[in-house]
């Protein structure tokens, strides 16, 4: 399992061997922007690296081909990455990604409203 | 043979009980029109492929909770999808929107959500609806729960597959697979994993492509190199037997079973011959076992029963699953296993060749058939989730073995030759054939149903 950061919120995400950022998010209840869910057709999972691009695995051709053909241009940058294929080989990556929520909390929102 | 006899209805040509055109009037003899005839596979289609357990998927497809792969029968598209707690649930792959077919292949549910890529509308693993978007726009009695439930399809899982069946009334899937479902059990069919697992797509017919599979009276002429050197003339016809059974089901296999084989090397020889020429039923691991008691063999021994205790001590040194009395089972040393309407298996030791086949492009002149080499693979070993190799042409000799090259040359011949002129129907040996006449009864059966 290793451990990455989502800033600006500043969580941290154990990510188990094998499986993708944002599917580890869904998995524990975290809120991960998405309309496709998982099949590299959106973009809205997409997140930068910032940190610690060592400790992740390198994007495969077919993340970068639909990177490529589907994410504008001017949304583009060398440290994009989509967290439906984004997957670590060690602690230490900090991910950068506006709108991640928490699970909700059952203490203070018992209907899970804010998901 | 568990011969029925019954009124199979009138003449060929000739609409007999319930309306079924080109009926069989006995068992020894096919109507060519039941091989081509577009009406005959209408009917077949409504009433047969509607209303029959079919093998939908392995289990090894979908290991995975959220694992999906998509069946697809006669343009109708099932979802098979690996629940939480490991069930599966057939769901039909339609958006309860405005139609789009929801998922396309093989492929994960990732978050768990079946998403539809017109609106945007999704739907959990088991089929209730979790997302509509802009709900607000809709009249509540468009969106109410029960409707927007994406429809189930009765599914069942048994001998590592899951089957399906359209029609919701439909008996038990145990019901439908007697008695071949005990015959397959004495072999531990739910054991078998799949090794390989490739398609071929044959201009013929589905039910005439699978015919080829239930005698093995065709072996010393199409495959004559499993004739040991004997001219067709010269091999012993009757060294199988062949039983029909009830609900379209036959099996045959040989008549002696470990006795067959008079010394170690035709045990090896004959081994060699299935995985040079198939890469299934006996594999390598098999031979090489067979390799290491070659020389412990003294004259006078039977050769069936010293494999078979090798095979066992080996899988238990190995952590095979072997359970109890395996060797004993009457497909052990290899036999066939027809399971109505279009799946065999043609077990040997712990391994397996498995075939599937069906109509394909909605043409009763085209079908796909599928073929998967299957083994026991160790209690511990992780298998990677099954994929299908790909689609190849019917003599690529890179992707086929020899056998089947050779069955599939004479499935098109024999398709090609039913547009004969003067050429009405097969006819079929009571001793060798009685399989697929027994099959095609069950099929009368099953098309004259209200």
């Amino acid at each position: 399992m290793t451990e990455v950061v989502i800033q600006p919120a500043g969580f941290t995400i154990d990510v188990d061997p094998g499986e993708t950022l944002a599917e580890s998010a869904w998995r524990q209840g975290y809120r991960w922007p998405t309309t496709c869910w998982g099949q590299a057709e959106c973009m809205v999972c997409a997140a930068l690296v910032v940190a610690g691009e060592t400790a992740t695995v390198p994007a495969d051709a077919a993340e970068e081909e639909a990177m490529r053909l589907r994410m504008p241009r001017h949304l583009r940058r060398p440290e994009s990455r989509l967290a439906c294929r984004l997957m670590f080989s060690d602690d230490g990556a900090v991910v950068e990604k506006k709108g991640v929520r928490p699970p909700p909390d059952p203490q203070t929102d018992p209907e899970g409203a804010n998901t | 043979m568990t011969a029925i006899d019954d009124d199979l209805g009138a003449a060929t040509g000739v609409p007999g009980r319930g309306g079924v055109p080109f009926p069989m009037r006995d068992r020894l003899h096919v109507p060519r029109e039941r091989y081509f005839d577009r009406g005959f596979y209408e009917l077949e289609k409504r009433s047969l492929w509607s209303r029959t357990w079919q093998m939908a998927c392995r289990l090894e497809e979908i290991p995975q909770p959220h694992d999906f792969v998509e069946y697809e029968i006669c343009g109708r598209s099932l979802l098979l999808v690996r629940q939480p707690d490991r069930s599966v649930k057939a769901l039909h792959n339609a958006c309860r929107h405005r139609a789009t077919q929801l998922e396309k292949g093989a492929g994960r549910l990732a978050g768990g959500q079946i998403v539809c890529p017109f609106h945007g509308w999704r739907w959990n693993a088991d089929g209730t609806n979790s997302f509509v978007y802009g709900a607000s726009g809709f009249a509540p009695e468009c969106l109410r729960p029960d409707d927007l439930r994406l429809r189930e399809c009765r599914a069942e899982v048994w001998g590592g597959c899951v089957w399906i069946n359209l029609d919701p009334d439909a008996s038990p899937l145990r019901e439908a697979l007697h008695p071949v479902a005990d015959l397959l059990e004495s072999i531990a069919v739910g054991n078998w994993q799949v090794r390989w697992w490739k398609e071929v797509v044959l201009h013929a017919n589905w039910k005439l492509a699978q015919e080829a599979f239930m005698e093995g009276y065709h072996v010393p002429q199409t495959h004559p190199q499993l004739a040991g050197g004997l001219s067709v003339e010269d091999f012993p016809v009757d060294q199988n037997r062949y039983d029909a059974f009830d609900n379209g089901h036959s099996s045959f296999g040989r008549k002696l079973a470990g006795e067959r084989y008079t010394s170690i090397e035709t045990l090896i020889l004959g081994g060699q011959l299935l995985s040079d020429g198939q890469d299934a039923m006996t594999l390598e691991r098999d031979l090489t076992v067979f390799e290491g008691f070659r020389n412990k063999i003294q004259p006078g021994d039977d050769v069936g029963a010293a494999a078979a205790e090798a095979l066992r001590d080996h899988a238990k040194g190995a952590g095979i699953p072997w359970p109890e009395g395996l060797e004993d089972s009457p497909l052990f040393f290899g036999g066939e296993v027809f399971v109505f309407p279009n799946l065999f298996f043609l077990p040997q030791y712990n391994n397996c060749l498995s075939y599937r086949i069906r109509p394909h492009q909605d043409d009763p002149e085209w079908c796909r058939f599928e073929v998967w080499s299957l083994t026991t693979y160790p209690a511990t070993e992780l298998r990677p989730r099954a994929e299908q190799l790909g689609r190849f042409a019917k003599d690529d000799s890179e992707h086929w073995g020899l056998i089947p090259m050779q069955d599939f040359s004479n499935i098109e011949r024999q398709q090609a030759g039913l547009h004969t002129v003067g050429f009405e129907e097969t006819r079929l040996a009571t001793e060798w054939e009685n399989a697929i006449g027994n099959m095609h009864v069950e099929l009368d059966r099953r098309l004259a149903r209200d």
